[in-house]
């Protein structure tokens, strides 16, 4: 065979093959992840997160602490160059959406877990704060990917 | 006011778009804009080009091409190339009112091939020159590659892949590493794909240089005949499309046909040629 069709069979089949297994790859970590998130949302749907900055009066605070949660999750391949595609013609960067969706969700299931184990009943004023880590490349492009941390003030109650 | 328990909504911060759809949409959108940006850039390219005078030409690259090379020489490689200029120059003679001072080069290279450089640089490589058998097979490539000056065939290569690359590089700044890989392959196809016409504008004016040099074009197209292997016709079809010089049997009949039409004699004496 020409080694000339060698070669272009190759230039073209390996970015290919990269993006097809990365989607694949992408694809089943973020489905699980998912069916991870519901099943423990719906475990600790009776645990109070909520945004409010006050204590409400009827309840009565027998100790506060400082909770976090924080998550880091890296984007795959596939979703790179579509944000990358993406970046070209402007628009919204769908392929990035879930992931953050995951990270907010995830940062306030891992918040609810470290109040539970200081014995706590609720969080009150709960934030999310999103940064980006470090460039994956030199040349200061790129992100490695982002960290989501939530913190609130966890409180114990007398029932 | 009471806590009551909710499970977080969905659908709302996620689209609904499958990331396949949206990547084809994306791919298949910036492809065909790309493709737009770069046939009109060739077209540009093309209408300009024959109105860049070749002196401007001659200015900006003639000095790249000036004697540089010269001192990395040993005595043999300088007296072949010396013989080679001999050869371009009576080649040139014919083509008066040529803008170019032409100077050849010999690349060390072992795949047979010539090329055309902006400024009047002609290349040939070392493997080019131990496969020819008479001096007159050695003519037809040199005149092939005054053909490619004649056109104006190399500003219009050059033009190309000054328009391929900046559309490339836009497109993969914003395509990421994955298509970085495409970079040396998209202006390999498309100087390819335009390349064949090329070539027999180049070789019209090469056979007429031949004759008007020896009085006959015998041997012209020995050379290609030479490395033109038999092959199967899916092979030599996909090969001619990737390949800018149509090495295959065609070309030689299109040889045959311009001589006959011009009435160039077919056959004549060979001058040797010491490689």
């Amino acid at each position: 065979m020409n080694p000339e069709l060698v070669g272009i069979i190759s230039q073209l089949g390996f970015p290919l093959a990269l993006l097809g297994a990365t989607y694949i790859c992408g694809s089943l970590i973020e489905a699980g992840h998912y069916r991870h998130l519901r099943r423990r949302e719906k475990a600790s749907v009776g645990f109070p997160a909520i945004t409010l900055r006050s204590v409400p009066a009827s309840w009565t605070v027998l100790d506060a602490a400082l909770v976090t949660g924080s998550v880091v999750i890296s984007l795959d391949y596939f979703k790179r160059f579509l944000a990358r595609l993406r970046g070209l013609v402007g628009g919204s960067l769908k392929s990035y959406e879930t992931l953050l969706d995951r990270g907010r969700r995830e940062a306030i299931m891992r918040v609810k877990e470290a109040a539970r184990r200081r014995g706590a009943h609720a969080v009150v004023n709960i934030r999310l704060e999103t940064a980006r880590l470090a460039s994956s490349r030199r040349n200061g492009k790129g992100t490695a990917g982002v960290e989501i941390l939530a913190f609130g003030t966890a409180l114990k109650l007398a029932r | 006011m009471e806590f009551r328990p909710r499970l977080p909504e969905e659908g709302i911060n996620v689209s609904r778009t499958h990331p396949l759809r949206e990547a084809l949409l994306l791919v298949g959108g910036v492809l065909a804009v790309a493709a737009l940006v770069v046939v009109m850039g060739a077209l540009a390219v093309d209408l300009l080009v024959p109105h860049v005078p070749a002196r401007w030409e001659v200015r900006m690259f003639g000095a790249l091409w000036s004697d540089a090379d010269e001192d990395d020489l040993d005595e043999e490689a300088r007296r072949q190339r010396a013989e080679l200029q001999t050869l371009v120059d009576r080649l040139a003679a014919h083509w008066p009112d040529s803008p170019y001072p032409f100077r050849i080069s010999v690349l060390e290279e072992s795949t047979p091939n010539a090329l055309a450089f902006p400024g009047g640089l002609i290349g040939v490589t070392s493997g080019l020159l131990e496969g020819v058998e008479s001096e007159n097979e050695l003519a037809f490539v040199l005149a092939h590659e005054l053909g490619h000056f004649r056109h104006r065939h190399h500003l219009r290569s050059l033009g190309r892949g000054v328009v391929l690359s900046v559309v490339v590089s836009v497109v993969l700044g914003g395509g990421g590493t994955s298509a970085s890989e495409l970079l040396e392959l998209a202006p390999m196809l498309a100087e390819r794909s335009f390349a064949r016409e090329q070539e027999r504008e180049a070789d019209e004016f090469g056979l007429e240089l031949v004759y008007l040099e020896y009085g006959h074009v015998a041997a012209a197209g020995d050379f290609f005949e030479r490395i033109a292997t038999p092959k199967t016709r899916l092979v030599r079809q996909v090969e001619g499309y990737f390949s800018t010089h149509p090495v295959n049997l065609e070309r030689i009949e299109d040889l045959e046909t311009l001589a006959r039409e011009h009435d160039w004699p077919r056959s004549g004496e060979l001058r040797p040629f010491s490689n």
